[in-house]
């Protein structure tokens, strides 16, 4: 088992070191520590404009959706066997052929993920914050609990994530049975006055009150979903040879008049079987953009001028953006190399499906605009999430061609993307808290977004590491 | 007749490795050329770089009078590959995949064609399941059909045997070399020597990467009982080393 965790330890470093270079993945966690660093530097200006728990919350959020991001473990075992052997997580697989059964093996893994995610995120974080103290006047006292239920509130996001998913690859009525039983629990305890809504989120309150109870209370929070996860995780999904019609041809030819249409069938096809087109929306966009929302409605009630629904809009522009993974991650290059496609085409035909999946944008803008009445702003709100989808998405196409899940620990790419994305999209917010109109003019962002995909063509050609 | 692939002084290192060093080597149209190597020895590299999959490190090839280099998406329009991973690890079934390869090769009654190869190569009945649940055999007939089903003039083809049953193995062989006769040209990587013996024109010998033989097949068996003795010899385990 130690054998196994270390080997599969390296094999991760291995994959994103060998692309880039052991510097420009090491130093990723240094850029990490900067950013909280220089930003922990700006707290005592920070807590002027939002009181201290809201700032807590968020920050508390935050680590919870860094969690819900990388916890889809149950979608992760799915694809892995099914989309990934012979590419990255080799062992994950090969290990088959050792002597452990696949929960260990799995096991294994996720641990592997978290400890690896936990050193890659996490941990640069709170050093940031532990070496910004002298300046930023916050006790050490106040760093050792935050640094604890900070962990905390990761590990539920990902534990709480990993068993919804997990229980998702099972059925999908019994996913929709659970999340129904859950709010509705959540609901009547909050209405019936019964507790305080903290308690939902049991690494913020124990961030409160640090009471041993509620210290209990949050590790229990978090084992109970995670060892539920693994007993029913499975990476054997049996059944009878299955027999499907040739759905192919038709869709193709719905898609002739697209130069990439061939493509963007078998992409749509390889998603829709693989169960991600329901499970990526629900666990890598929906999940996180309720979270997301959530924090910003906590953050609307200190700072009443900002349009909740405009904010809103510029993070699911962002998360949207992400879309791009979906249909990147788990398909394997060497699948193309031996057809008349280059690089070009590829990619192409990728930022079509990407297209073709951006209607989820544009629904939880709406969901956006039903949950805060504010139908005024739908419009405009909708633009700026769509434009700045499509230019996110394009920056992360020029920077990382048909590999931005890999790409992204690289850190120049990270750093040139939050340069290239950032400032974009808080001016927009900026300019469209001025007036909701303003928002329109993001739509001015597609011609940037055409050069940068014109330019990737070229510059991913003949990129030939991720071949070999 | 004229080459159909030429290569001269070809060479791709990944780092220290010379994977294929300074090979120049030509195929003649209309031949069943094979390329025999020990494993690791530069047979599925060299097919890549003719196939315009992976860059040179130096040197030049062409490929049906077409520069690797320059238009490597032209050189894979005009012929057939199969690679040595069999596997497109996909969520289409065996005819979705062939008319996934009909599509985007723009070939004109594929499924006419697809159906033609169900039969020909007994997997029917597989047609309509997904590639990923298919045997390995399946779907090394399925990737034979994908390299043939636009009848390119010639096919590069990395150890397309090696997963047949004795049974298939001899359907493909007949049906490579009636390739052959029919005009078309085959490049076969493979190290099952009693294969390359029984079915290729010309063979080619590389050893680290080096060309260490290139000639036809008769004039070895003049010399030598079997290709296997000459093989040995020639990467240096052979009696006579
Ligand atoms: N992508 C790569 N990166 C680094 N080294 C590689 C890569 N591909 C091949 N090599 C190395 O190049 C050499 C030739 O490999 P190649 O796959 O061409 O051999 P082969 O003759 O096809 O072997 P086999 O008979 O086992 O299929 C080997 O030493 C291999 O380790
Ligand atoms: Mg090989």
């Amino acid at each position: 088992m130690r054998d196994l965790f270390f080997a599969m330890m390296k094999e991760e470093w291995r994959l994103h070191a060998t692309i880039f270079g052991n510097l420009s993945f090491a130093l990723f966690p240094v850029l990490i520590g900067i950013i909280t660093f220089m930003g922990s530097l700006a707290l005592p200006f920070l807590c002027e404009i939002i009181p201290g728990p809201a700032l807590s919350f968020t920050v508390h959020a935050q680590f919870v959706l860094l969690g819900v991001m990388v916890g889809g473990f149950g979608l992760l075992g799915q694809e892995v066997m099914n989309r990934r052997f012979g590419q990255a997580s080799l062992l994950a697989y090969s290990s088959r052929n050792l002597p452990l059964s696949d929960r260990r093996i799995f096991t294994v893994f996720v641990v592997k993920d978290t400890v690896y995610y936990f050193v890659l995120w996490v941990l640069p974080f709170i050093s940031g914050i532990v070496l910004a103290a002298p300046w930023s006047g916050i006790t050490f006292s106040t760093i050792g609990t935050v640094s604890l239920t900070l962990t905390l509130s990761f590990l539920t996001g990902l534990a709480v994530v990993f068993f919804l998913s997990t229980m998702y690859t099972r059925s999908i009525l019994l996913l929709a049975g659970i999340v129904a039983a859950g709010v509705l629990l959540a609901t009547l305890l909050l209405l019936t006055g019964t507790v305080d809504p903290a308690y939902l989120f049991p690494p913020y309150a124990l961030s409160r009150a640090f009471t041993p109870v509620l210290l209990l209370y949050s590790l229990a929070a978090i084992a109970v979903p995670f060892a539920i996860a693994i007993l029913f995780m499975t990476t054997e999904f049996p059944g009878s040879e299955k027999h499907f019609p040739d759905r192919f041809t038709p869709l193709a030819s719905r898609l002739s008049r697209l130069r990439s249409g061939p493509t963007v069938a078998k992409d749509l096809l390889d998603l829709r079987r693989s169960g991600g087109l329901v499970g990526q929306p629900i666990f890598s966009f929906g999940l996180p953009l309720a979270l997301i929302w959530v924090t910003l409605v906590v953050l609307a009630r200190v700072l009443p001028d900002t349009p909740l629904l405009i904010n809103f809009a510029g993070v699911v522009g962002v998360i949207g953006a992400t879309i791009y993974t979906w249909v990147t991650e788990f398909d394997a290059i060497a699948g193309y190399t031996f057809l008349p496609l280059g690089t070009a085409d590829l990619i192409r035909s990728k930022l079509v499906t990407f297209l073709l999946l951006q209607p989820l944008t544009l629904v939880a803008v709406l969901a956006g605009a039903v949950a805060s009445g504010d139908y005024g702003s739908l419009l405009p709100a909708a633009a700026l999430a769509l434009s700045i989808s499509v230019y996110a998405a394009s920056v992360m196409v020029w920077l990382t061609g048909l590999w931005p899940a890999v790409m992204v620990y690289d850190v120049r790419v990270l750093a040139a993307s939050m340069l290239l994305i950032g400032p974009v999209v808080l001016g927009l917010i900026g300019a469209a808290s001025i007036n909701t109109l303003y928002a329109f003019g993001s739509a001015g962002l597609l011609f940037p977004a055409y050069l940068f995909i014109r330019g990737s063509y070229r510059r991913w050609e003949g990129w030939e590491k991720a071949f070999t | 007749m004229a080459a159909v692939i030429s290569a001269s002084q070809l060479s791709k290192y990944f780092g220290d490795v010379k994977a294929v060093d300074e090979v120049s080597l030509d195929v003649e149209e209309g031949s069943l050329f094979g390329l025999l190597g020990p494993n690791g020895s530069g047979k599925t590299t060299m097919i890549r770089v003719l196939t315009g999959q992976v860059k040179p490190t130096a040197g030049r090839a062409s490929v049906l009078g077409i520069d690797v280099v320059a238009h490597p998406v032209k050189v894979r329009e005009n012929i057939g590959i199969i690679p040595e991973q069999e596997t497109p690890p996909s969520f289409l079934t065996a005819e979705e995949y062939l008319a996934f390869v009909g599509k985007v090769r723009k070939i004109a009654g594929v499924k006419e064609k697809a159906d033609w190869w169900f039969e020909f190569l007994e997997f029917s009945e597989k047609r309509d399941v997904l590639c990923k649940d298919l045997s390995r055999g399946t779907r090394q007939k399925l990737m034979f059909a994908q390299a043939f089903l636009h009848h390119p003039p010639l096919a590069l083809i990395d150890e397309p045997l090696i997963n047949f049953d004795p049974v298939m193995q001899k359907t493909v062989k007949e049906y490579l070399k009636e390739y052959v006769r029919d005009g078309g040209t085959i490049f076969i990587s493979t190290h099952i020597l009693e294969i390359a013996e029984e079915i290729c024109s010309d063979v080619a010998i590389i050893h680290h990467g080096r060309l260490v033989h290139t000639g036809p097949v008769t004039a070895i068996l003049s010399r030598q009982r079997h290709l296997a003795d000459f093989f040995l010899d020639a990467v240096g385990k052979g009696s006579h080393a």
